[in-house]
């Protein structure tokens, strides 16, 4: 009897609770999917969790997950029908969708979180309202610079970009950093999925590069990072967040050894809550083991909760979570967020000038067939002083 | 002179990929005048149905491969029977958007299963390093790809010239009312010339994952790669396709390896071929070796 | 005297009836009262659903030239977005400084010429090969857009709100206003493409089509019929591509690459290929289709029909766009436009059977 009234309490709460939906548009098929895939169902495990375990605050935050194949006009209509609907934030994913809605999300002041760690997604203009959730491509690359100037003052580097904006955003950056590290930009070359690279990597290797440092997607680093093994080329290689990780150690094998990575996640097998909680989440809503090594599940959980955690507050401030009012006072909670969700290297922090959350990054090393860290968590004070000028 | 002669290697080393991957475009078009825009996925379905039996079933390697093999053939004779027999004698574009709709298609159904999206790789089944000479390199994996492609080359080659099957198949090509008042029956050749389609898909899609890893985007990508490779060689022509793949992998490399320091951001081999081949139309409308179309008012 | 509003069969007596562009005044009417109901679609339609209309109608303006060049001239094109992306980046190059009034047709005049550059192998190249020659344009322009940074290497380049007879357009009414403008544009080239064939240059089209060897030894000039038909599909690419970018608020690579030029072909096939109708039908019913599916997959996600690691969503879009493609090929060759001429005759001749 106790049981049912119970059950009927949960659910007449369930039933009462207001309801507020949050979208999450990207490429689950198409091109990147390899990290869209993992990155939805991130988004998906962390909502289920964080409602089950009343991290909502008492609503009920109804999360979905849309496929837009990586192509803008999708995006752009799931956000439509995500701003008709009133929801008070929406989870993006590619560069180009991003830049591309910016105009409309910075006129209806939309709360908007991609997974696209573009610097442009916040540079103005029309960025007020677009927050990324850890550091950009342009700082990763920094840190990577700064590392290899400490490993090896005065190295030769080349910068190994994919083809599109996503690859070339953060170029200019590193240039400028480069000149100030005392490092030596030989070439940026785009690179796209080919069979073989030898042709780069002889290149690269007559114009005494020391290190290629890769803007670019896991499966053609996989292969070049391969490629130069068998040359027996004396390059070291480095990647920024979607360069590297467990992907990457799958494809290229041995080749991978030695590979600098830099993100602001935790290893799936690192001994830490964050990790722990990770493989528990993915373990209760029985994800296969491709997902629990990947660095995109841990990606859209830190996503959805960014998101969550300034709708709750919202509404535990009394202010409304939907339409026009939601949409205002979830982004007045994101200006002052800082919270530690317990998902990356550092703690959450927004402000009005501040629209990146985790600002510290690690730098992670290939070794034994596993990254392992070689850096404490750090932010990138040079990137600042090179993009910001201060 | 080592740079060159490595980049000349390397293009020979791609481009006999590419021949793998032309030929059983060649092959189709040959005898039933279809131009397959499917065919990146069949390599795809050669590279998948390897690594799920040796993932998940522990199977061997080169029995994977050759199981593989096998189920493509069957699955380029089944697409044959069900989605082209009922076209034969539609307009060229309806023939091509069957296969564009095709493709749309097994693309939905391998994202039906677990490797839809992700990256996979297969265990490691031969070797580190490579072979080294004159101080040019060639991995393994590339050895291997040079090694099954002459092995498909000289298989097709004897087949179409000393089996009666090959005989008939020819003849089809040649021309079909011909063949079928001479008892050809060219519905079983044209089935026959998509099931070895699919054969040398699957080859090719064993050999792209063994270098690149199993990905549907990236092995998808190569099918539409292969397409400057036989409208250079020439539609109709397996030599063709050989010598139009490796034409194209070494230019690819030379423009990689000359010409992207010579561009801002460089990336000049994805555009290079395709311009190359705009000029040798000009000149050849019918690619290199393409069998020149005599029309009649 | 026989009743033109009752007619029940063809009682056309000479050719001057026949090359009319409409058959009865019915036809006259029903298309007035069609027009009417599309001006008046707006009124019942959410911003979501506007989007969709947008798409729907800038997709047939594209498609409509891809049926002047594949459908009417024979010509396989598989770069129809990259004419569209020609126009599209016209159009946002200018847009600073010049009313959109302007931009998209301007676009549409740069996309006409680089059709007819595109057009130039044509003289020379036929069927498949020119089918590769076009798949080479596509890529040689997205290569292109890569390496301009005055094109932001195909990273968003804004577009700025439109000021129309003093009045801004906001985002309230962003899709509304648009979808007029794409509409009305969309009515003026479907006009123009359905005069087009009782042009000479119309029945020169097809009679380059159906043979250029015996339209050559006729007199016409199959080279230039061809490349002409390139810069005109283009042309309608191009208006196409700018209208895109002012409803889309940025031009972005992504929007004009070769899934897309894919994606019209496939709507051209699916509506029925050189057909008028077909061109409005192929569109609408393949991205309505993909809407659906979403909606289908995501009601089978909440019954739990879905299993660990794979996203049934994901997979029913591609499937079902094949699918709807290959069944289309294989049972209704000539697309959605055969099931309305079949519906129209039927009314056409009721109370008749024939």
């Amino acid at each position: 009897m106790k049981r049912i009234a119970t059950l009927l309490a949960m659910v007449l709460g369930l039933a009462l609770a207001q309801e507020v939906h949050l979208m999450w548009s990207g490429a689950i098929t198409g091109p990147t999917s390899d990290a869209g895939k993992y990155y939805a169902q991130g988004v998906e495990d962390y909502c289920r969790y964080a409602n089950a375990e009343g991290l909502t605050g008492g609503l009920k935050i109804v999360c979905e997950t849309r496929d837009d194949q990586y192509n803008n006009a999708n995006t752009q209509r799931n956000f439509e029908e995500a701003l008709e609907r009133g929801d008070p934030a929406f989870l993006g994913y590619s560069t180009g969708g991003t830049l591309q809605l910016k105009p409309l999300i910075q006129e209806v002041g939309m709360t908007f979180i991609p997974a696209s760690y573009h610097i442009g997604n916040i540079d103005p203009p029309n960025n007020d309202y677009v927050f990324l959730p850890i550091a950009s491509y342009s700082e990763q690359v920094i840190a990577l610079l700064e590392y290899i100037a400490k490993e090896k003052p005065g190295a030769k580097v080349a910068l190994a970009v994919h083809p599109s904006p996503f690859g070339r955003a953060p170029v200019p950056d590193a240039k400028k950093a480069a000149a100030q590290l005392g490092i030596k930009i030989v070439e940026v070359q785009e690179m796209t999925k080919g069979l073989d690279y030898t042709a780069t990597l002889k290149r690269f290797a007559n114009e005494g590069v020391e290190y290629i440092v890769y803007q670019n997607v896991a499966g053609p680093v996989a292969t070049m990072v391969k490629d130069a093994k068998r040359l027996g080329l004396n390059i070291k290689h480095a990647g920024a967040h979607y360069a590297g990780g467990p992907d990457l150690l799958r494809l290229a094998g041995d080749a991978a050894e030695g590979f600098i990575w830099v993100t602001s996640y935790y290893m799936p097998d690192e001994d830490v809550p964050a990790a722990a909680f990770v493989r528990k989440l993915g373990k209760m809503y029985q994800r296969p083991a491709d997902t629990l090594e990947s660095v995109h599940y841990p990606s859209g959980m830190l996503a959805a909760a960014i998101a969550i955690e300034a709708i709750k507050r919202a509404h535990k401030a009394g202010k409304p979570v939907t339409g026009d009012a939601g949409r205002a006072a979830v982004y007045q909670q994101m200006l002052g967020l800082d919270f530690d969700p317990g998902l990356a290297v550092g703690p959450v922090t927004y402000s009005k000038t501040d629209h990146v959350g985790v600002d510290k990054l690690r730098v992670l090393k290939a070794q034994g067939g596993k990254f392992v860290p070689v850096s404490e968590p750090f932010q990138s004070k040079l990137f600042r002083k090179v993009h910001y000028g201060k | 002179m080592t740079y060159f002669l490595q980049l000349v290697i390397s293009g020979l080393v791609v481009g006999s990929i590419y021949a793998l991957a032309a030929l059983g475009f060649v092959l189709i078009y040959k005898s039933s005048r279809v131009i397959n825009f499917a065919h990146g996925q069949f390599i795809a379905v050669g590279a998948f149905v390897v690594y799920a039996l040796v993932a998940y079933l522990g199977v061997n390697v080169w029995l994977a491969l050759l199981l593989s093999l096998v189920s493509t053939a069957l699955l380029g004779f089944l697409v044959e029977k069900l989605f082209l027999k009922p076209l034969v004698g539609q307009p060229i574009i309806s023939v091509i958007m069957v296969t564009i709709g095709l493709a749309s298609l097994i693309d939905g159904l391998v994202h039906l299963t677990p490797l839809g999206g992700g990256n996979f790789s297969l265990p490691k089944f031969l070797p580190e390093g490579g072979i080294a000479f004159l101080g040019v390199s060639v991995s393994y994996p590339q050895v291997l790809a040079v090694f099954l492609t002459a092995v498909f080359l000289l298989a097709f080659g004897w087949f179409f010239q000393r089996s009666t099957l090959g005989a008939a198949m020819r003849a089809v090509a040649d021309d079909q009312m011909a063949a079928m008042s001479l008892g050809v029956s060219v519905e079983h050749v044209f089935a026959l010339a998509w099931a070895a389609a699919g054969i040398t898909a699957a080859a090719a899609g064993f050999i792209v994952g063994t270098i690149s890893g199993i990905n549907l985007e990236g092995l998808v990508a190569i099918g539409l790669r292969v397409f400057p490779v036989v409208i250079l060689g020439g539609l109709d022509s397996i030599p063709g396709a050989v010598i139009g793949g490796i034409i194209i992998g070494v230019l690819e490399n030379l423009a990689t390896g000359y010409l992207d320091p010579l561009v801002p951001g460089g990336g000049t081999s994805e555009v290079f071929p395709f311009l190359v081949l705009l000029l040798v139309l000009w000149f050849k409308p019918h690619g290199l070796f393409g069998t020149e179309e005599i029309e009649r008012v | 005297m026989r009743n033109v509003w009752a007619e029940t069969g063809n009682y056309k007596t000479d050719y001057r009836q026949d090359s009319s562009i409409f058959a009865t005044r019915l036809e006259q009417l029903s298309l007035i009262g069609f027009l009417l109901a599309l001006f008046l679609l707006p009124l019942f339609l959410s911003r979501t659903q506007m989007f969709v209309a947008d798409l729907i109608v800038i997709y047939a303006l594209a498609v409509l030239g891809l049926n002047i060049i594949t459908g009417y001239a024979g010509l396989i094109n598989i770069g129809q977005a990259a004419f569209m992306g020609v126009g599209a980046y016209t159009a946002a190059l200018l847009a600073p400084g010049l009313p959109f009034w302007l931009t998209i047709p301007i676009g549409g005049l740069v996309a006409a010429l680089a059709g007819a550059v595109v057009g130039i192998p044509s003289l020379r190249i036929k069927h498949l090969y020119l089918a590769i020659a076009t798949l080479a344009f596509q890529v040689i322009f997205e290569w292109i857009v890569g390496h301009s940074p005055l094109l932001k290497q195909g990273g968003a380049i804004p577009m700025p709100r439109v000021v129309f007879l003093g009045y801004r357009v906001g985002y309230k009414n962003h899709y509304y206003f648009w979808y007029f403008v794409a509409l009305v544009v969309l009515i003026l080239l479907a006009f123009a493409f359905r005069n087009l064939l009782r042009t000479r240059f119309g029945r020169a089209l097809v009679a380059v089509r159906d043979n250029d060897r015996a339209a050559d030894a006729m007199g016409m000039h199959p080279g230039l019929t061809k490349i002409f038909a390139f810069a005109l599909g283009a042309f309608y690419a191009g208006v196409a591509g700018g209208l895109y970018a002012y409803f889309s608020r940025a031009v972005v690579i992504e929007d004009y690459m070769l899934p897309v030029s894919i994606k019209f072909l496939a709507m051209a096939i699916v509506g029925g290929l050189g057909s008028l109708p077909g061109s409005f039908f192929g569109p609408a019913f393949l991205v309505l289709l993909d809407l659906n599916m979403e909606d289908f997959a995501n009601w089978m996600k909440r019954l739990g029909l879905s299993y660990a690691g794979v996203d049934i969503a994901s997979a029913m879009r591609p499937l079902t766009f094949g699918l709807v493609i290959v069944l289309f090929l294989v049972f209704e060759p000539r697309g959605l436009a055969n099931w309305w001429r079949l519906v129209r005759n039927y009314f056409k001749n009721w109370p008749f059977r024939y």
